[in-house]
């Protein structure tokens, strides 16, 4: 369950104040799935990363199963990103020298988790993308979709409850895109909460809510039927 | 957690390996220097006071007119005052003194057969054997039967042996001595064992007459050269010395008119100097030291910076300030402590080589090495710190967005 009320962010830039979210409110319960959509510059990855715990807001509230994260030290920031949040990026974000395997196994790393754990949990969340036959290729031999599943691997071994995707299926063909789409399908139904920002609306029409942005600001936010 | 962070820090030395050597640079010459340079002092330090152990066991020189080493002339009441029976005083009120004899010296040529050789010619006392532990390879030395019949013998030594007899057995052979400008016929009872030389003079090419004989039959006057005298152990050289300058000072009334010197000095003076200059090299040593972690601090800010999208991947996968910063301070440890090591290694060879060119022992003192690698350790640390701070302080969403 979260609750968003009132969230602002501002940036500053030098003496201009960039206002990217400029109030915005609306609540996601447990095992949603949600689009969010809105042109450049709308404020949708500032608001994915207050959502994912890794910025805060400047105005407003924002509760997470409860707890009320701008009140939260950095390193309770941290721990809930490692074990609640499952981050998925446009641009994959691995480590280059590391194969799947070990790029998945890195939040496992941080909750000190024995290694023979760590790899076996690895293989299983690679097996579950699809990739079992990838675990030692490094992310330059594999394709970008390949890479995508990683990530969504690696966002999966702590079987978080949320998980955020801003624009994953952006570096990716349409068939591929619709891969990853159906790979979240899945999650969603096994029960995570799915966040995807995305600007096409093919996406967003397999999502059950769209919340749409404009300029900082909540411009829509609708229930459209279960997809697919 | 500490494992993991060490796996990552020696993948990421392992990825630019040319750059981690580079940076560690600084650090391998700063520690090789100082194990070297320690290593070499030592070495060298103990082959010099092995040698000056060799003069002789505490042997303390007593020598008329301390103004003489500043340039002075003797005066005639200093040279008269150095009489032998000097000696039978400082040896009666001196209790540490265990030994003291009177030498006298001059040069004079050996004849033998159509042979020349000149020579220094020394009178001594059986006693010079013991104190200088200098022992004759063949026959004897001076005894103290030579002593009371003033007899007309000489030892020699080994060089000088060789050269006026060229192989042909000394002992008992009979020599032609000129000296102050009288003939004696010597008769050679002993050849003493190699000696070498050093920076006392060399003992190899010098003669010995008993002193009565000197003092009889070579020279009327009976100004001493100089006294050796020697003390009962090592522990009491010091009040040897005291004990000798306190009774000179006042039978001579004045302390200019002699000097004295002891083995123990002689090595006092040698560790002061070796001492400042271990002081001097380690201090560059230690600077070069602090240039390495300057480089480890270079080396470490740009592996942070070009890092920064990994820092924003791994906080936002659930990584702390903390664990950040133990992967960078780790990585400069890695950096320094494995410079550390092929700094030790490195300097070991060098003190090796030099040992053997110096022909002295390798001594590397396992404190210069746990001193060069603890140093070399806080170095990383401390120069390590700050990048690693910088990196656990980095904001997540910057970090991730960085190009
Ligand atoms: N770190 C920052 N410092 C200053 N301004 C920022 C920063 N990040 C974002 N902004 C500004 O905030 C606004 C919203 O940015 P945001 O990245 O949230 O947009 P977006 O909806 O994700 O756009 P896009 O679809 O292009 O990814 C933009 O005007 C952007 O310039
Ligand atoms: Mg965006």
């Amino acid at each position: 369950m979260m609750q968003i009320e009132n969230l602002e962010r501002v940036y500053h830039l030098g003496k201009a104040n960039v206002a990217a979210l400029k109030g915005v409110s609306f609540n996601i319960e447990d095992g949603e799935f949600v689009a969010i959509m809105g042109p450049s510059g709308s404020g949708k990855s500032t608001l994915m990363h207050i959502l994912g715990c890794l910025d805060r807001p400047t105005q407003g509230r924002y509760y997470l199963e409860g707890h009320d994260i701008s009140k939260l030290s950095d390193n309770q920031l941290a721990e809930i990103r490692n074990k609640n949040i499952g981050f998925v990026f446009q641009q994959f974000n691995l480590l280059p020298r590391m194969n799947s395997l070990h790029n998945v196994e890195i939040p496992l790393i941080y909750r000190h988790t024995r290694r023979s754990t760590r790899l076996e949990k690895a293989k299983k969340a690679l097996e579950r993308v699809g990739l079992g036959e990838r675990l030692h290729h490094k992310p330059s031999e594999v394709s970008g979709g390949e890479k995508q599943r990683v990530a969504i691997a690696r966002a999966l071994i702590n079987d978080p409850s949320l998980i955020l995707a801003d624009e994953p299926t952006g570096n990716l063909d349409t068939r591929t895109g619709n891969e990853i789409m159906k790979i979240f399908h899945n999650l969603n139904q096994q029960g995570h909460t799915i966040i995807v920002v995305t600007h096409e609306n093919e996406i967003a029409r397999q999502a059950r809510r769209v919340i749409r942005l404009r300029d900082g600001l909540m411009v829509g936010d609708e229930v459209i039927g279960s997809a697919v | 957690m500490l494992f993991e962070s060490f796996k990552i820090a020696i993948s990421s030395l392992q990825a630019n390996k040319l750059r981690t050597f580079l940076s560690m640079l600084g650090i391998i010459i700063g520690v090789g220097a100082v194990i070297s340079i320690v290593s070499i002092g030592s070495g060298a330090q103990m082959e010099v006071t092995g040698q000056i152990a060799g003069l002789g066991s505490n042997v303390i020189n007593i020598m008329p007119g301390g103004a003489r080493m500043t340039g002075g002339q003797l005066t005639a009441r200093t040279a008269d005052n150095f009489t032998p029976e000097l000696a039978d005083y400082i040896h009666m009120l001196s209790p540490s003194v265990q030994n003291i004899i009177p030498q006298i010296q001059d040069s004079g040529a050996f004849t033998y057969r159509d042979v020349r050789v000149q020579a220094t010619i020394i009178g001594t006392k059986p006693a010079f054997q013991e104190i200088n532990l200098y022992n004759p390879s063949a026959g004897r030395f001076i005894n103290q039967g030579d002593l009371e019949t003033a007899s007309q013998v000489v030892v020699l030594g080994s060089r000088l042996a060789r050269n006026i007899f060229d192989g042909e057995d000394p002992l008992g052979k009979r020599v032609r001595l000129e000296i102050n400008r009288r003939v004696l016929l010597l008769t050679v009872v002993g050849v003493m064992e190699e000696r070498g030389g050093n920076f006392m003079g060399n003992f190899d090419t010098q003669a010995y007459v008993p002193f009565s004989t000197y003092t009889q039959k070579i020279s009327s006057t009976q100004n001493i050269s100089q006294f050796l005298a020697q003390a009962r152990s090592a522990d009491e050289s010091r009040e040897a010395v005291a004990q000798i300058d306190y009774f000179l000072s006042t039978y001579l009334e004045d302390e200019d008119n002699y000097m004295i010197l002891s083995q123990e000095q002689i090595l006092d003076v040698i560790h002061q100097v070796t001492r400042t200059l271990n002081i001097m090299l380690g201090g560059i040593a230690g600077i070069s030291l602090l240039v390495g972690g300057i480089g480890i601090m270079n080396i470490m800010l740009v592996s942070v910076t070009e890092r920064t999208r990994e820092i924003g991947i791994r906080k936002a996968l659930g990584a702390k300030k903390a664990h950040i910063m133990n992967q960078f301070l780790i990585e400069a440890l890695t950096l320094s402590s494995l410079g550390g090591l092929v700094g030790t290694l490195l300097g070991w060879l060098g003190a090796f080589v030099i040992a053997s060119f110096g022909g002295w022992a390798l001594v590397v003192s396992p404190g210069s090495v746990a001193l060069a690698l603890g140093f070399s350790l806080l170095v990383g640390l401390f120069f390590g710190l700050y990048p690693a701070y910088k990196a656990a302080n980095m904001d997540p969403v910057i970090a991730l967005s960085y190009e």
